[in-house]
């Protein structure tokens, strides 16, 4: 799929108002500022994958997208393990960075990504009027090139290139970094852009 | 016989759905569901290695690297191209994880990529040596045909072990 200039920026927009939302959530659960990134839409080879997500450890929460269409792609709130840690550690009162996750710690990033993606996903239903659930979330604390590629594998559409939606959440207080990530399949990418158009045409 | 070399010690990296051939070092980082196959021949020190992503192509054919059922038996081909014999080919494999088993419960893509690949192998008479797959985690998988064809597994949390 080849998308033009305008229906690029219609998208960023979209990923736009998402990710504020989404951000919002993220500061009142830190009680911190959040500094948001420009949203991004790129079109990735997925042999290319590796130059946009690394194999770093990372924790990624990710959702799959049910509602009008029922395999629309998938949401991923993604962290570097780091940032994991500081980001429990800060909802929980805790310090200590050198530890491995525990219980408490996973319970924590599923929560923090339900509420960030059912944010976001709120905010772009809102603006298209086409429904975007998500399902529980699932966490995967490992490489990051790897928990993507699974989710590529399995989309419901065969592919050669994805379509990924990024925003980087930061933090400064505490040194938190993070992305959310908005990958759909075809079928919800085209929904999304007729719906997009339709608001785009002047009123009659 | 063309053997090319990598500029540098840097391994050539190798993405979903691409392969190479040669006697240089390869690599292909944050294997999930996917499956890392290398080829080999002792006697010439060279081979092949290729990541696919899934079993069959169902006629597909633009990008035969990324299924088990076309990508074999393209690497038989590209090795024989390069002048590397097949009667002495070992295999060894990695990967085919399953990392999200809520959402993947019903297609076990890692568990199908393991099952197609073997039995291509075991169709084609290539002996399959070694193998670090199935579980829950990612890979990185990195093969130096220079030493003896040696297939090095790393995990996210930087352990790594010979395969």
């Amino acid at each position: 799929m080849r998308l033009s200039e305008i229906q690029k920026d219609a998208l960023q927009e979209l990923g736009n108002i998402g990710s504020a939302h989404a951000a919002t959530t993220l500061s009142q659960m830190l009680n911190s500022p959040i500094e948001m990134g420009i949203p991004r839409v790129v079109a990735v080879d997925i042999a290319k994958l590796s130059e946009y997500i690394g194999e770093d450890p990372s924790a990624m929460v990710a959702f799959e997208l049910q509602g009008e269409i029922p395999h629309g792609g998938y949401v991923i709130f993604y962290l570097s393990r780091d940032s994991a840690i500081r980001i429990t550690n800060t909802m929980l009162g805790m310090t200590d960075m050198d530890r491995p996750f525990n219980e408490m710690d996973e319970s924590a990033l599923r929560e923090v990504g339900n509420i960030m993606v059912s944010a976001y996903l709120d905010a772009t239903a809102e603006l298209l009027g086409f429904v975007m659930l998500p399902s529980p979330p699932s966490l995967v604390i490992d490489m990051a090139h790897a928990a993507m590629q699974s989710l590529i594998a399995q989309m419901q559409e065969e592919i050669d290139e994805v379509f990924l939606f990024r925003t980087d959440l930061i933090c400064e207080e505490h040194k938190i970094d993070s992305d959310i990530i908005l990958m759909p399949e075809n079928t919800s990418l085209q929904k999304m852009l007729d719906l997009l158009e339709q608001m785009m045409k002047p009123a009659a | 016989m063309t053997i090319l070399t990598s500029k540098n010690d840097q391994p050539a990296m190798i993405g979903i759905g691409e392969y190479r051939v040669g006697s240089f070092p390869m690599a292909s980082i944050g294997l999930g569901s996917c499956i890392g196959l290398t080829l080999y021949n002792p006697e010439q020190k060279s081979g092949a290695m290729v990541h696919i992503m899934l079993p069959e192509s169902q006629g597909r054919t633009d990008r035969p690297g990324k299924y088990a059922d076309t990508a074999i038996p393209l690497l038989l081909k590209e090795l024989e191209t390069s002048g590397i014999r097949k009667n002495h080919l070992i295999a060894k494999i990695a990967g085919g994880a399953t990392m999200f088993e809520a959402f993947s419960a019903s297609m076990n893509i890692g568990q199908r990529n393991i099952d197609k690949v073997k039995s291509i192998l075991s169709d084609q008479n290539i002996r399959l040596v070694a193998e670090d797959v199935g579980g829950k985690m990612g890979r990185s998988v990195y093969f130096t045909p220079g030493e003896n064809g040696k297939v090095t597994v790393r995990l996210a949390n930087g352990s790594c072990k010979e395969i």
